[in-house]
């Protein structure tokens, strides 16, 4: 890998990482919107 | 904590999520098309402009967690350790990108990928204290001890955050020395220096994003777990009724 290729390496990774991170917490935020729904689905 | 409330709301979170993309967006144009390459380096001293930055915002994570956990022993109101806990987890994210782009800098520049250096070494330290930290949040304890024991560890663990700032002037280090958070003032270029405030900029708003989102998630999963544990209506009432005999 030349030196370019760590940098791009290294932005895209940050920004991988960063995204992916977003996207797990509103993976969350759905997962615990639908247990909701479901509970008041009983009720 | 009224403004971090206000934050928590949908509309200002969206703001501060479009905010923390068009800064890391600005941020990365000036990191790699604006700053000059190293004299020395050349081009792989970009990796500065995300790696010094994510270290930074990981002190910062840290040093909330410190500030919150304190909060909490004093007060005991849970609004403390939901925000010790949210930012812990973005710190070690933020502190295993700082590793990861770190190893990056380093096999070009040092020929090696990791080396049992004293900031290097020290800074895993802090990630695995604060993976430990994570770690006891999921303790099948009640959650009154659990945010206890967290606390005291947010506490005490934030010691190592000095200590891997300083590791490099106490010993003989293969890192560099502090060019910017240094007596005597920064020794960067003027237009490196300002890409590199914008990176840390950048990622500071990033951070107050992960945050608000992350502290969001924990409300709704700790409000979804209470109203699974809460009895259904039939038993509800079935309860009532042998209350009243």
């Amino acid at each position: 890998m030349d030196n370019l290729g760590f940098v791009a390496a290294g932005y895209t990774l940050t920004g991988v990482s960063l995204l992916g991170y977003v996207a797990w917490l509103h993976a969350r935020i759905r997962r615990a919107r639908e247990r909701a729904a479901e509970r008041e689905s009983w009720e | 904590m009224r403004t971090l409330g206000k934050l928590t709301a949908r509309p200002g979170e969206r703001i501060l999520g479009w905010a923390a993309l068009a800064a890391l967006a600005a941020s990365a144009v000036l990191s790699l098309a604006v700053a000059p390459p190293d004299a020395e380096q050349g081009n792989v001293q970009r990796l500065m402009y995300v790696h010094v930055p994510a270290a930074w915002l990981a002190y910062l994570a840290f040093a909330v967690v410190f500030v919150a956990s304190i909060a909490y022993l004093r007060t005991k109101r849970t609004r403390w350790d939901r925000l010790a806990a949210a930012s812990a987890e973005v710190g070690v994210l933020f502190t295993a990108l700082t590793i990861v782009l770190g190893s990056l800098w380093g096999k070009p520049v040092w020929g090696t990928w990791w080396t049992w250096d004293p900031r290097l070494t020290t800074t895993a330290v802090l990630l695995l204290i604060y993976v430990g930290y994570l770690a006891i949040r999921r303790l099948p304890e009640s959650p009154a001890r659990r945010a206890r024991w967290a606390a005291v560890v947010g506490i005490v663990g934030f010691v190592d955050v000095p200590i891997v700032h300083l590791s490099v002037v106490w010993w003989r280090s293969l890192h560099q020395e502090p060019t910017v958070l240094r007596l005597g003032g920064p020794t960067l270029a003027p237009v490196m220096l300002t890409a590199l405030l914008v990176g840390v900029a950048a990622f500071t708003v990033a951070y107050a994003y992960l945050v608000t989102l992350r502290l969001r998630a924990g409300r709704m999963e700790e409000r979804a777990t209470r109203e699974a544990l809460a009895p259904e209506p039939a038993e509800r009432g079935r309860v009532a009724e042998e209350a009243r005999g």
